[in-house]
């Protein structure tokens, strides 16, 4: 006989909003439907209504974790339409504070992860290092949430002292490699707990169109920080994590590796950080009529953001963002499926699913 | 020849592609948009999302069909006739969410397909939770 189980749209393990109907029979799950929009803010239609000053700081409100991305998204948009190109190193620092900002994101996600694997010690070592990285995107910014750190044309602020900024990156890496990585790669705990649940094949990854550390754990090398450059990341040596398994374990470590390469592009960009200007100075913003379109890497996976204007206006005419998760989360249904009803919280985490983008 | 030149002909197209800024944009008069998804798919593309736009002085519905051909952004623009354009929900499972949030903002009626809420809340009408508000 089969059941329904209703969890969420209060979540026993995640912090946002949204419902998974499981459907079981005993403990295994057979099929599963998902439910969005609890929250649903209306933030497209709210940016037709804001001016080209405006619409940046609503952006940004898009989400909590990857803030700095949308603001970048749509800069990159505005710029386009403007034809603006962004001194070199506001696109280094642009760089900088992407990666300080997949950093805060991977640690948070591996603390949450912790959490739901009953490893509560795991949960504060990364919230203690997730501090860490959040001081020095304050140390940066003067902000711990949202940075307000894109505009038209560059970056609000400078990075004055590079290399305090990189012995802090320096401390962290240390911190990171000797801690959160090992026991993520060898712990016990850890592994059995995430090995060979949630497997999401190629396949499925595919057909589902899924983005981010849930394909690279899927085995599909994808990541718009190489396939298509923005920014400075063109002038970054760096390597794409892939996994093939396409368990919770495989996107385990593809964001353990991650954490890595992101280390390794701050001290690259901090090291090579170009001389001033950090913006380029533009005389009158008069938008054409046109349409734009931007894509980042967000620490969940491929951000995209399109931008249309009519020409003499303030106002965007539409602002249309699909974000990772929204691509991302209709894959847990394929993950769920044969799963013990046990192992789906940590599942559903293992996408590091953000709500609050998908309701944007 | 990459897959980008010989993709229009493949397609029964002789438009040509236009570069504007990161995208590659096919102007798609007299193509089908369920033809223009399945020979993607032959070649691998991945379907990233449908942007819809409402045109000024009444002309009506635009649908931007964006795809990823090994890293490189594909456009693909549609004039809705109708507000009714085919579904190409059963060939390309990625395009859900997707269609039926065009449904519920603009009230596009994507053929071949129904529809469950998804960001409807229960006595709201599809097309008129964002656009006609003030209206």
């Amino acid at each position: 006989m089969s059941y329904k189980i209703p969890m969420g749209p209060y979540h026993p393990a995640l912090e946002e909003p949204y419902k998974l109907d499981l459907i079981c029979e005993d403990e295994t799950v057979v099929d599963a439907q998902l439910h969005i929009g609890f929250n649903f803010r209306g933030i497209e239609h709210l940016a037709e209504t804001r001016n080209y000053i405006q619409v940046i700081p609503l952006l940004e409100r898009v989400c909590g974790i990857c803030s700095n991305i949308h603001t970048l998204s749509l800069c990159q948009t505005m710029e386009e339409l403007l034809e603006v190109t962004p001194p070199p190193r506001a696109l280094y620092i642009r760089v900088i504070m992407a990666e300080l900002e997949r950093l805060h994101s991977h640690v948070l996600w591996a603390g949450v992860a912790g959490k739901i694997m009953g490893f509560k010690t795991m949960f504060m070592k990364c919230f203690a290092l997730r501090e860490k990285v959040m001081q020095v995107l304050e140390a940066i910014s003067g902000n711990r949430v949202n940075y307000a750190m894109n505009r038209i044309g560059g970056v609000n602020r400078d990075i004055l002292h590079p290399a305090t900024v990189l012995a802090m990156v320096e401390a962290l890496e240390s911190e990171m490699v000797h801690t959160i990585i090992p026991v993520f790669t060898t712990s016990t705990t850890a592994l059995s707990r995430c090995a060979g649940i949630g497997v999401l094949t190629r396949e499925q990854a595919i057909a589902c169109g899924v983005v981010g550390p849930t394909a690279r754990a899927s085995g599909l090398s994808q990541d718009i920080r190489k396939s298509a450059p923005y920014a400075a990341y063109a002038e970054m040596d760096f390597h794409v994590p892939v996994e093939t398994a396409g368990d919770v374990r495989a996107r385990l470590l593809v964001r353990a590796l991650e954490i890595i390469e992101s280390c390794n592009i701050l001290r690259q960009a901090l090291t090579k950080l170009p001389v001033r200007p950090v913006y380029t100075e533009i005389e009158d913003i008069v938008f054409p009529t046109g349409t734009a379109t931007s894509r980042v890497e967000a620490p969940r996976g491929e951000v995209m953001y399109s931008v249309s204007w009519e020409e003499d206006s303030d106002n965007p005419s539409r602002v249309h963002v699909r974000t990772p998760t929204y691509a991302n989360m209709p894959a847990v249904r394929w993950m769920v499926i044969g799963a013990q009803l046990g192992e789906t919280p940590l599942i559903q985490a293992s996408i590091d699913p953000c709500y609050s983008c998908t309701d944007r | 020849m990459n897959v980008l030149e010989t993709l229009p002909e493949e397609l029964g197209t002789d438009n040509a592609w236009s570069e504007k800024g990161r995208a590659h944009w096919l102007t798609c008069d007299g193509l089908n948009v369920r033809d223009l998804a399945k020979g993607l798919i032959e070649h691998q593309a991945r379907f990233i999302t449908i942007t819809a736009i409402q045109l000024p002085d009444d002309e009506g519905i635009r649908m931007d069909y964006h795809w990823d051909l090994d890293g490189q952004l594909l456009g693909f623009q549609f004039l809705v006739a109708n507000n009714q354009i085919e579904s190409i929900y059963d060939l390309c499972e990625a395009a859900n969410w997707i269609e039926r949030e065009i449904h519920e903002y603009f009230a596009v009626d994507f053929l071949g397909r129904d529809y469950e809420p998804l960001f409807l809340r229960k006595g709201d009408k599809p097309g008129v939770n964002l656009r006609e508000e003030d209206e």
